[in-house]
């Protein structure tokens, strides 16, 4: 008799307890100590990663360096003709900033902060795409921060404790973002599908739009600064009968693959 | 009453290194894939540990997980402690202390948890998703039994005994 009773009481405390988690709403899992969680772990994934990061140091700084000096020689020849390369684009970017200051554009991109970090873990689940990187609000993350590599945006923060922080990747079904095509500056809402690739919306069936446009960030709302480069467009199947096409986008980042990111420091003059 | 307590401590620990396993390691070998340690856990906690403590591990343990997720929060709560009631009713039909039989419900469990969450959520998300399922579900089947094993030797361990 006490034992049905103990588990009715224990039922009924899961029960409030799981109406109280739901009603508190989506990403709000920074409260109730969840974020401490993920802090504990950051720091057990340290100490955990720590003599595989000395061996691999080992291996990597002294018995892989059989092949350096040729590596050397190569390297040497690409980095001078990058330095060429350099130079051609420092006199473009020159060029384009008279242009703007013609135009009276004003400078959106210079005041960038970038933040360094690395991917800790992956989502647990097969359906929402989260990671966990190893920098949070003491090294100036914030919600809603960017989170960007060099081949283009990859999310933004939901959740953030002092050294971790937890991003909503652009391929999560939760996730979207103001964004327009490059050319035809054709504005739409870019939507996570839960699987490697995006979708447009709210694009009218009439606008312009090819396979192969490039996706850019709007700078609506804010959130992202305007022109970071979102993906590609894959697919276009438009239908008389709807008002708006259905469009597929690949990202220019490949979700699967990223370690290294970084997070626009708080802050940072953006469009609007 | 300490034996509990370090019982207890000592599965955290292993949660802690199974969730090393399911969000660190398993993701870098390949990405799409995830296996699901947590469903063996549940089985051994209803094949070794009373109702009392077994639940109570359970929340704290799928609490954690939560912190893993960018699902809803209580999602991942809610889902695993349905898996345990529904395995504690299943107890009483079927013999749970056989392998094959914690192998089956782990791939049982693995394929009903990816299926309530996209029900949840939206089906299509799953789209593209078959190899790294159908592996996850086979991994999740071979790690159900072994986790189970943890538990149950755990508890000889601190020489636990419950009626």
């Amino acid at each position: 008799m006490a034992r049905s009773s103990t588990r009715v009481a224990l039922l009924i405390g899961a029960a409030a307890l799981i109406l109280v988690l739901l009603s508190t709403g989506q990403y709000s899992s920074s409260s109730l100590g969840i974020s401490s969680i993920r802090e504990g772990y950051g720091i057990f994934e340290r100490v955990v990663r720590a003599p595989f990061s000395f061996i691999a140091g080992i291996w990597n700084h002294y018995v892989f360096l059989v092949n350096t000096s040729y590596e050397n020689e190569t390297l040497q020849k690409e980095l001078n003709e990058l330095r060429v390369r350099t130079m051609r684009l420092q006199e473009l970017e020159n060029e384009n900033e008279r242009l703007r200051a013609m135009l009276d554009f004003k400078g959106k991109f210079h005041d960038f902060s970038l933040i360094p970090a690395s991917v800790l873990s992956q989502d647990i689940t097969h359906v929402f795409k989260t990671v966990i990187i190893d920098k949070g609000s003491r090294s100036g993350f914030g919600i809603n921060t960017p989170i960007l590599n060099p081949s283009g945006v990859i999310g933004k923060v939901i959740a953030v404790s002092p050294h971790t922080a937890q991003v909503l990747l652009i391929t999560d079904p939760n996730s979207s973002i103001p964004a327009l095509i490059e050319s035809s500056r054709v504005k739409g809402i870019i939507k996570g599908r839960g699987e490697s690739l995006l979708s447009l919306e709210y694009v009218r069936s009439v606008e312009d739009v090819k396979v192969g446009d490039s996706v850019v960030t709007s700078g609506l709302l804010g959130m992202f600064p305007k022109g970071l480069k979102l993906g590609y467009v894959r697919e276009v199947r438009k239908d008389d009968r709807q008002i708006f096409a259905d469009i597929i986008v690949e990202p220019c980042v490949k979700m699967e693959k990223i370690e290294e990111v970084f997070g626009i420091a708080q802050g940072v003059e953006v469009s609007d | 009453m300490l034996k509990v307590w370090k019982f207890q401590i000592s599965l955290f620990g292993i949660l802690f290194v199974a969730i090393l396993m399911e969000a660190t390691v398993i993701p870098a070998v390949w990405a799409p894939l995830r296996v699901d340690f947590f469903i063996g856990m549940i089985i051994g906690q209803i094949i070794f540990v009373p109702f009392s403590q077994g639940f109570p591990f359970v929340i704290l343990g799928s609490l954690i997980l939560q912190a893993f997720s960018g699902a809803r929060l209580g999602l991942i709560p809610l889902l695993y402690i349905f898996i345990f009631l529904a395995i504690e009713v299943l107890k009483n039909f079927i013999y749970l202390e056989n392998a094959y039989t914690q192998a089956l419900l782990g791939i049982f469990f693995y394929f009903l948890f990816v299926v309530a969450m996209a029900f949840l959520s939206d089906f299509s998300y799953l789209k593209g998703t078959t190899s790294p399922l159908a592996a996850g579900a086979v991994l999740t089947g071979c790690l159900s039994p072994m986790m189970v094993y943890i538990v149950g030797r755990l508890q000889t361990v601190y020489e636990l005994e419950y009626e």
